[in-house]
């Protein structure tokens, strides 16, 4: 049986759209640098920038500023707190599909 | 949250996840290496026909028509081959099935303009009486039918593939229109040249990073 999803399942630091966006794409590539990020998922550099920091700062994911050359590099990857808490997020999602999915008992 | 917007969500995440994982399988090194098959292959027209017409082959004794046909056919061979084995090395490596559900969309998406333009190739080799004029279509109707597939598969992943499959879709008119005479050209400088080039760019891309 499903269990019952509770309203504050729901972490709302991955469930903002960019956020799950960034979060969702870094579960697949284990690094990806701010450019690659950026041009993948059409965002701006600064719309970027702050959901970035915002998960870095709730220790979702760890962003390295290196050097390539002369040229700067930021690269960021999923912590295994911010894999966690987006496993988390997509078992909560599974059990409101489930729940949707399940033919009510009328009278 | 709703049922909807939760089933929404699912499957917003999995569209960028499948993204995300085309962008790491992209692969650069078979754009290279095909390139440089297609720019030897162009090398070896040239010698054969000393012409920049592909058409010149008809000008050919039969045996070489053949031997100028079958090495073409095996350079498109190499570079499907190549291309899968890169690809299923790469997902490997990253702990990935090669026949993930992306890589199969994306090349499914490829394979009807592919099958299109053999189809045509055949229609345009086969005799009773193969004409010149017929014979300059084949490499821009490939430039134009691969480019549409490109684009097309391209949509499931970075905007790169796409780009690419613009730049030979509008070769392939330009070479349709202008240049048909000069097949041995704009194949090296397409399928040749544009591939090492975008081939080179995704290297570039994927192990240094895009710049911040």
């Amino acid at each position: 049986m499903t269990e019952a999803f509770k309203p504050d399942d729901i972490d709302a630091l991955i469930h903002e759209r960019t956020r799950l966006a960034i979060v969702s794409a870094l579960a697949v590539a284990p690094e990806m640098s701010f450019g690659e990020l950026k041009e993948m998922l059409s965002l701006t550099d600064g719309n970027l920038s702050a959901h970035s920091r915002t998960l870095e700062e709730a220790g979702y994911l760890k962003i390295d500023k290196t050097f390539k050359g002369r040229r700067p590099l930021t690269t960021m990857r999923l912590t295994p707190k911010g894999r966690k808490a987006f496993q988390s997020y997509l078992k909560t999602l599974r059990q409101i599909i489930d729940q949707g999915d399940q033919p009510r008992e009328d009278g | 949250m709703d049922h909807a917007e939760a089933k929404a969500r699912m499957e917003e995440i999995q569209r960028i996840m499948e993204r995300a994982t085309l962008w790491t399988l992209l692969p650069g090194t078979a754009a290279v290496v095909g390139g440089i098959l297609v720019l030897a292959g162009c090398g070896v027209s040239y010698w054969m026909t000393g012409s920049l017409d592909f058409a010149a082959m008809l000008d050919l004794p039969v045996s070489q028509q053949v031997l100028f046909c079958v090495m073409w056919f095996a350079i498109g061979v190499a570079g499907v081959l190549l291309e899968t084995l890169l690809t299923a090395r790469s997902a490997r490596k990253q702990g990935m099935s090669p026949t993930i559900r992306s890589a199969r969309v994306a090349a499914f998406s490829l394979a009807p303009s592919v099958v299109v333009a053999m189809v045509l190739t055949v229609k345009f080799l086969i005799p009773p009486i193969p004409r010149p004029e017929e014979i300059q279509y084949i490499v821009p109707v490939w430039m134009m039918l691969y480019g549409t597939g490109v684009y097309t598969a391209g949509l499931f992943s970075i905007r790169a593939p796409r780009v690419l499959g613009l730049v030979f879709l509008t070769f392939g008119v330009v070479a349709l229109m202008g240049l048909p005479q000069y097949g041995v050209v704009t194949a090296a400088l397409s399928f040749g040249l544009l591939h090492i080039v975008f081939g080179l760019y995704i290297l570039g891309k994927q192990r240094q990073g895009l710049e911040s």
